[in-house]
């Protein structure tokens, strides 16, 4: 039923901005377009976001396309973005002048796709199709693929807690992504899976076999800012909902400040934290869309810190402000997605993976003997994304080398009266007096005592 | 269908067909002084001011010829404080309404020694380097240099000044006999086939729309009794060059003999100088690809070579950022010194018509002569142009190619090192990326310049001048150039002075509302 779902034609707003007057590529994606099926609204020239949006809101449009050949879009592309977004259209802008940066930069702010000089038809036939099933997915239109049409199982609720669930699950391909994927998948939840290893995801995607639910393997990178849309378009082509996010994909860049090249910090943050804070911008904005729309969401979204980022690791000052900036951004998260139905945990797994070899050697006798196994921290995850947690948001769980429990954030120690602009002095006075009321931070761990070790 | 290779029996007629070079029917171009081309780059950003800096630098880097684009609002006849303009103020061209911003731009320019060349529209850039000349003390008679006149397609495939034929087809003859009386070196009419090809069409797509409106001009102005002798040799065409190069200098060679022939046998010029066209050519931005911009900087030397081969007696380069940007300068240079390496270093152009001969070109030549000259005659056995234009035969035409385009290059059809061949990942394809991708920002302070100076302009004689413009537009017989130039002259601007245009046809001034009017075209299976 999905083909069938693709085959409707789209209707699609076309124009260029303001006075950028050059037509031949608005002109060249409405024949594509054409050709393809879709009904096609050409403005052409000396369109504004105002007239692009009033038109595709009355012609019915899914998505208005803008091409651009001059830079003026800068201008027009915040007030497009939000009129677009208001209205529930989808938005794609292509044309020979968008650099990466740009399409970095427009699908970080809400754009649905942006097609540069590198785009190839088969890619933008793809993704357009991905937005209009997704814009459809979200309403009553005819085109809509109703969650009773798809394939996921119908199994009893004790036996699979998330049967009719759509998770998205992200670095899924090995280690504690994989395990929570085949969990997910045992629990009857159809788990929409990425990495940036395809034949590993496959693998993995097989794995699941004949459970009552499937893992759908997407490759794509997370760090590039167009992937969560990519994952969510699918996630709603498939199935036209989204329920849960496990934001797991995760690296390691391992060495001291005074070692650590600074394009390994930016992958460290751009893996944990960017790709983590795009993923809740991009598909809490799709559940705050259907809040607005007056459906009851029923979401959850799981990022993952580190003891890391909890207590410090020795020597790994970067992955543990990676992991510690994803703690603080589950509690925030949290109350701000909260309003529109969504709950955002945080788990701090304890598990043996590509990340953890310094944990104990496995002891060989199969998983369930082996504290360290991804799978006994899967149960965990699936719980937090489960029917029975709807009141657990913002908490961070550890869970791993057979022990779990919460971790709860900083204290405020003992309070003392700053003196107003405190001289030197003063503050010689004082701050021993202030530090030696509340006591040390625990110590940093090691490879030599990892948390729960003893 | 090109075939393994030719021989002499693929060549049409004996050599009387084909002609020396100065000969009738001028197959090898006019004959050359030692000077060569003129070596010019399209150059126009931002304020009058700051273009006017640019101008210099590239005679600096010993340009020989100046080429003048407007920005976006330049070339829709807009201002520059309009609400829709300001995003676009000099981001891709310079921007000029008014007659102080063509004596800023052309400040310190030697116009009597140089060529401006006006990528502009025609009425407008006519009156303005009149105007600055006559200011600056020059005598207009000595001024050289090319107008676009695009009658019949600017609004269907290029910068729309949302004025009706009627008027766009007054202003260009009459901006046309103004300038023969007042600017008798200067070709006034300038043929631009490059902007109306560079969309995809094909060779001899480009060279029948061209000879079209050539024709229809030139009807229009023997209709108003002036001797073809007097306006046939101000008229210049700019051609497009894409890389089938044997293909495009065939081009040049048919379009040449095309035009004596049409001169001598249709309109009966009796002076050799109408025979002869000057031909000048911008290498196409089509060709040029985002993938890998360096590879830019060849396929614009190439492309340049081949010109020069030609005989083309003028010649622009497209930078190789221009799939990005406005020409950065560094780009600017690349281009000059592409044409002053192959002038002075390849002595390709010591011989004329180097290539006349070659079997093949020859061949080629009288095969794109007859396919251009069917493709004229079929389209105006069509019908009279003006309803061709409203019923949106042209326009059908644009559209229609720009898909044709984007398939070839898709299906591989057109083969393009780098884009669909060759290709190299993004995170790969950075060299020269830095200063591709480099951008400035809107003029914004010279649009807040422009409506602060509006208030200060001296009313009476303003509005008067206005009047006299609107009145014209309304009377289909008045002359349309005398009342510009004098409300130019008198402050007003070019924004203005369109909007009396418009009102002058019952329109309103502002074409945004005359745009919104418009419903949309649906584009529909």
């Amino acid at each position: 039923m999905t083909a069938a779902a693709v085959r409707l034609p789209g209707r699609v707003v076309i124009g260029t901005l303001g006075l950028d007057q050059h037509e031949v590529g608005a002109m060249a994606i409405s024949q594509l377009l054409v050709r393809h099926g879709y009904e096609v609204i050409y403005l052409g020239r000396f369109s504004t976001p105002e007239r692009l949006v009033a038109v595709a809101e009355q012609e019915d449009a899914d998505i208005v396309g803008v091409s651009v050949h001059s830079w003026e879009f800068v201008a027009y592309a915040d007030e497009l973005l939000a009129r677009c977004r208001e209205a529930g259209i989808g938005l794609v802008f292509g044309g020979s002048v968008l650099t990466e940066q740009d399409r970095g930069d427009l699908l970080s702010r809400g754009a649905d796709a942006v097609f540069g000089p590198y785009a190839s038809e088969a890619d933008m036939l793809r993704q357009i199709a991905a937005i209009v099933a997704r814009v459809r997915g979200g309403d009553a239109h005819p085109g809509r693929i109703s969650p009773a049409e798809t394939s996921l199982a119908k199994t009893s609720p004790a036996d699979a807690p998330l049967a009719d669930r759509v998770i998205i699950v992200t670095g899924a391909a090995r280690g504690l992504g994989r395990a929570y994927a085949l969990e997910l998948c045992r629990q009857g939840a159809a788990v929409v899976a990425n990495d940036v290893d395809s034949a590993a995801l496959k693998e993995a995607a097989d794995a699941a076999g004949d459970g009552p639910g499937r893992v759908h393997p997407i490759d794509c990178d997370i760090t590039d800012p167009g992937a969560p849309r990519v994952l969510l378009d699918a996630a709603l082509h498939r199935y036209g909902q989204l329920h849960g996010l496990v934001s797991n994909a995760g690296l390691l860049r391992s060495g001291p400040i005074l070692q650590l090249e600074d394009d390994d910090l930016r992958l460290l943050l751009d893996v944990h934290v960017t790709a983590a804070f795009r993923l809740l911008r991009v598909i809490g904005g799709y559940w705050r869309a259907e809040a607005k729309a007056g459906r009851a969401v029923d979401a959850a979204a799981v990022l993952t810190t580190s003891a890391a980022g909890l207590y410090g690791f020795r020597a790994e000052a970067a992955y543990s402000a990676a992991k510690a900036a994803v703690a603080m951004l589950t509690r925030v998260a949290a109350d701000e997605l909260g309003r529109y139905g969504a709950t955002v945990n945080a788990i701090a797994p304890e598990a043996r993976t590509r990340l953890t070899t310094w944990l104990p050697e496995s002891p060989g006798d199969g998983p369930e003997r082996d504290p360290w196994a991804a799978g006994h921290v899967a149960p965990v995850v699936a719980w937090l994304l489960g029917p029975t947690a709807r009141e657990i948001t913002g908490r961070v769980i550890e869970a791993g080398g057979g022990q779990i429990s919460v971790a709860s954030g900083w204290q405020t120690g003992t309070a003392y009266p700053l003196p107003p602009m405190m001289t030197a002095g003063q503050a010689r006075d004082l701050m021993p007096r202030v530090l030696a009321s509340t006591g040390s931070p625990p110590p940093l761990l090691t490879p030599d005592a990892p948390p729960r070790a003893s | 269908m090109t075939r393994p290779f030719y021989t002499p029996a693929d060549v049409p007629g004996d050599y009387s067909a084909i002609g020396d070079p100065g000969t009738y029917p001028f197959t090898r171009g006019r004959l050359r002084g030692s000077g060569g081309w003129i070596q010019r780059e399209l150059s126009g950003q931002g304020s009058p001011l700051r273009s006017n800096e640019q101008l210099r630098s590239l005679l600096a880097h010993g340009a020989l010829g100046i080429d003048v684009i407007g920005d976006n609002p330049t070339m829709s006849a807009l201002d520059p404080d309009h609400p829709m303009c300001v995003p676009a103020v000099g981001t891709t061209g310079v921007s000029l309404c008014r007659k102080q911003d063509f004596t800023e731009l052309l400040a310190g320019i030697p116009l009597d020694r140089i060529t401006l060349s006006h990528s502009l529209p025609p009425a407008f850039a006519i009156a303005g380097q009149y105007l600055a000349a006559r200011d600056s003390g020059l005598d207009p008679t000595v001024l050289r240099g090319s107008a676009i006149q695009p009658p019949l397609y600017s609004e269907d495939c290029s910068y729309s000044t949302f004025l009706p034929f009627r008027i766009r087809m007054r202003l260009t003859l009459d901006s046309i006999a103004f300038s023969l009386r007042e600017m008798p070196r200067f070709h006034a009419f300038l043929e631009d086939t490059y902007y109306i090809s560079d969309g995809g069409l094909n060779v001899v797509e480009e060279m029948s729309l061209g000879l079209l409106e050539i024709r229809e001009v030139c009807r229009r102005l023997l209709a108003r009794s002036l001797p073809v002798d007097s306006f046939a040799p101000r008229i210049a065409i700019l051609v497009n060059c894409r890389m089938d190069l044997f293909e495009e200098i065939a081009k040049i060679r048919a379009t040449r003999r095309l035009f004596a022939r049409m001169m001598r046998e249709e309109f009966g010029a009796t002076d050799p100088r109408s025979w002869s066209v000057n031909i000048a050519v911008h290498t196409s931005g089509l060709t040029l690809t985002a993938a890998q911009p360096a590879n830019n900087i060849v396929r614009g030397a190439v492309q340049a070579l081949a010109m020069a081969m030609a005989g083309v007696q003028g010649l622009e380069i497209s930078t190789f950022d221009e799939p990005f940007r406005t020409p950065s300068a560094i780009a600017h240079q690349l281009a000059i010194r592409t044409q002053q390496i192959i002038q002075a270093e390849t002595n390709v152009g010591a011989v004329q018509d180097p290539l006349g001969g070659s079997w093949y070109l020859e061949a080629l030549t009288g095969e794109l002569e007859s396919r251009i000259d069917d493709a004229v005659r079929h389209m105006e056995r069509l019908g009279d142009v003006d309803t061709l234009v409203e019923s949106g035969y042209f326009r059908n035409i644009f559209t229609s190619v720009a898909d044709r385009h984007s398939s070839a290059v898709q299906e591989g059809e057109l083969r393009i090192v780098g884009v669909n061949e060759h290709v190299i990942p993004p995170e790969a394809d950075q060299f020269l990326r830095d200063v591709a991708e480099k951008r400035f920002e809107p003029d914004r302070a010279h649009a807040e310049r422009i409506r602060a100076w509006r208030p200060g302009r001296p009313d009476r004689p303003l509005r008067a001048s206005l009047d006299q413009v609107r009145a014209a537009s309304a009377d289909a017989d008045a002359d349309l150039m005398a009342p510009i130039v004098a409300a130019l002259d008198a402050s007003a601007t070019i924004g203005e002075i369109t909007g009396c245009l418009r009102e002058g046809q019952g329109l309103p001034a502002d074409p945004f509302e005359f745009a919104a009017r418009q419903l949309p075209a649906g584009v529909r299976p």
